[in-house]
């Protein structure tokens, strides 16, 4: 492999056995793990570097996985949109349960440590207890490591892992001190704690600056990487719909009709894209209608085989039920009529309030009369005017002079209403001007 | 109609749409000045002083503003000079930015060449243009809920019954004249709705609107 396309060094989150780290430098350096970690094993013994070089690597070595690290380093617009698969050694690796072997073998030192003081041999030196705080201490703080990062790229910091990281801190410094001042009188004890968080103090206002720069521009990293993402995305959404469409319009320049037809889709899904909120499917009766206008464009010509617009206007929304879905096909056939035997423009306007849902379409034709339409006749009838009174609605049908038709239709909502409008409303005038 | 056109200045940084805006424009307007950048916008509107500007809400250069921009840069001019609107956005944030900003109506550049110049005669005499859509717009941002009603006139948070039924009537794709007919009101009582509208678009504190405009994109 050459160093260039080398995994960059990460704790990968499976199949490892402690912190990761020999899992980590096996993928960089593209080794056999067994390799590393028993080299790990066999250079421990040599002033503990071994040792030393685990938990180095362990504190500053960030958790994750190598492939995606990889990834997210290349120009995000080369990047796939799948995830690529997983390595081999990534899976082969299992975890063991080293939380459970560390609490058993203290326990089981723990138990000699008795056993051997009761026959008389002083194990247990003032140093003990220190130093177990210490390690104590270290290990809450430590283990805390992995989780605050796991939190942080989550979007959520718990409050718990804080507290731990503190504690573990106490613990560690309580552990330090009871090392170096058993000789020590209390009032040394407390000038020299004082001495050492003074000094600490001075130390960290010294290099807060730095540290403070190194998350500004980590920060800035993150952000530009999102960026670039984000632009990756619209330049496949650009590839994948308005390239092709326009390849499409320039094939078919001879015939207006489908050029039209094309280029609203387009505009209308770009539009979709850049503007919409994208609700959930069946959560939205504005979707639902923003759905049929767009079949009706794509499918539908008007009276003289031209591309038809539908001017939609949608005020508030509300959630679809079996009434709501009733309105919608009769608006579907009311829009259909408009387009076939209206003129253009054709207007289309929603309203959804807190008790009722009003639909009202629009167009310019020169109206019918819906009275000498034959009874037999399903199309206003029916399929508009019926389905939206079967569920208590109401709905009408006005031709204006010169003014086109426009077919008005009122639901109320379910929820709002508890008994549907009076069937009083059902005789309202079908016929004006 | 034979009076004298009517003088408009075309912003808007596509060359391509400026020449389409004005191979679409009728004898009733006349084009005398084109700007592409906000600078350039500001400089032209004001060396020529016309009685409406067609106006691109976004727009290149100045502080990044936009349309909004030009019209804050030439607030002294609003007695005389008026700004329409023109976008192919249906960003709800900048209708309201172009409108609160002092515009006197907002129009797509999908409108027919026609309409446009109803639109240009209507600005210039001072009246408001609201399309089917801006109306939408503005019942969505002041609601549409029955409690929701102004009862006196200087309130400016809210629509009133009449205003409302008249936004209503536009964004159901009425003309003023239809509405007019409609309500069996006078055109001259539309205008006047839909002026107080606008007055409220523009002054109205109701904080729905801004949090709206921010939150909500529309079809």
């Amino acid at each position: 492999m050459e160093s260039s396309s080398r995994l960059p060094l990460r704790r990968p989150d499976r199949g490892r056995v402690l912190g990761g780290v020999a899992a980590g430098v096996a993928l960089h350096l593209d080794v056999p793990v067994r390799l590393v970690r028993v080299l790990f094993v066999l250079l421990a013994p040599f002033g503990g570097v071994g040792l030393l070089l685990y938990v180095f690597w362990w504190v500053t070595v960030p958790v994750g996985d190598p492939l995606a690290a990889a990834e997210a380093g290349r120009p995000a617009s080369l990047s796939r949109l799948a995830r690529p698969q997983e390595s081999a050694t990534v899976l082969r690796l299992r975890r063991l349960p080293w939380t459970e072997i560390a609490v058993g073998v203290a326990l089981l030192a723990g138990a000699a440590a008795l056993l051997l003081t009761r026959a008389g041999t002083e194990v247990v030196g003032s140093w003990v207890v220190p130093v177990l705080l210490l390690v104590a201490g270290a290990a809450l703080a430590w283990s805390q490591l992995d989780a605050v990062q796991r939190e942080r790229r989550a979007g959520t910091r718990g409050p718990v892992s804080v507290l731990r990281l503190v504690g573990g801190l106490v613990i560690a410094g309580v552990g330090v001190l009871l090392l170096v001042g058993q000789e020590a009188t209390p009032g040394t004890l407390v000038q020299s704690t004082v001495a050492a968080v003074a000094v600490l103090g001075g130390v960290a206002l010294v290099l807060a600056p730095w540290w403070l720069r190194l998350v500004r521009e980590l920060g800035d990293e993150r952000a530009a990487r999102a960026r670039e993402s984000e632009r990756a995305d619209i330049a496949a959404h650009l590839h994948d719909s308005v390239l092709q469409t326009l390849a499409l319009i320039r094939a078919r320049a001879d015939d207006p009709t489908e050029v039209a037809r094309m280029a609203r889709a387009q505009e209308r899904e770009l539009r979709a894209w850049l503007y919409d909120d994208r609700p959930e499917p069946g959560t939205s009766v504005a979707a639902a209608l923003a759905g049929i206008v767009a079949e009706i464009e794509d499918t539908r010509t008007g009276p003289e085989g031209e591309a038809v617009t539908v001017e939609t206007v949608v005020v508030g929304d509300a959630e679809p039920d079996a009434s709501t879905d009733a309105l919608l096909q009769a608006t579907r056939e009311a829009l259909l009529n408009a387009v076939r035997h209206g003129r253009p423009p054709v207007s289309l306007y929603l309203e959804a309030g807190p008790d009722a849902i009003e639909v009202f379409v629009r167009d310019r034709g020169d109206g019918f009369d819906p009275e000498a339409v034959p009874a037999d006749r399903f199309g206003v009838r029916e399929s508009i005017l019926g389905r939206v009174r079967r569920r208590g609605g109401r709905a009408s049908v006005v031709c204006k002079d010169g003014g086109g038709t426009e077919v008005r239709l009122r639901m109320p909502l379910l929820r709002a209403a508890g008994a549907p409008d009076a069937a009083a409303d059902h005789d309202e005038r079908t016929m004006q001007g | 109609m034979n009076e004298a056109p009517v003088d408009v200045v075309l912003v808007d940084d596509h060359l391509m749409f400026r020449a389409g805006v004005r191979a679409s424009l009728d004898g009733r307007v006349r084009v005398v000045g084109e700007a592409a950048t906000v600078d350039e916008a500001v400089q032209v509107v004001r060396a020529t002083r016309p009685p409406v500007v067609l106006l691109d809400v976004h727009l290149p250069g100045g502080d990044g503003g936009g349309g909004a921009e030009v019209i804050r840069a030439c607030t002294d001019l609003l007695g005389g000079t008026r700004f329409l609107a023109l976008s192919v956005s249906d960003a709800a944030e900048d209708v309201v930015a172009v409108i609160r900003a002092g515009a006197r109506g907002y129009v797509t550049k999908a409108i027919s060449g026609p309409d446009l110049c109803d639109a240009v005669l209507r600005v210039a005499g001072d009246d408001a243009v609201f399309s089917p859509r801006l109306a939408g717009f503005v019942l969505d941002a002041f609601g549409t809920a029955a409690g929701d009603v102004a009862t006196g006139d200087d309130e400016l948070d809210r629509l009133s019954a009449r205003e409302r039924e008249v936004m209503r009537l536009i964004a159901r794709g009425y003309s003023y004249r239809e509405v007019a007919g409609e309500l069996f009101i006078s055109i001259k009582t539309v205008e006047t709705h839909v002026s107080a509208v606008l007055r409220k678009l523009q002054l109205s504190s109701r904080h729905e609107l801004t949090r709206w405009a921010a939150a909500r994109r529309l079809l």
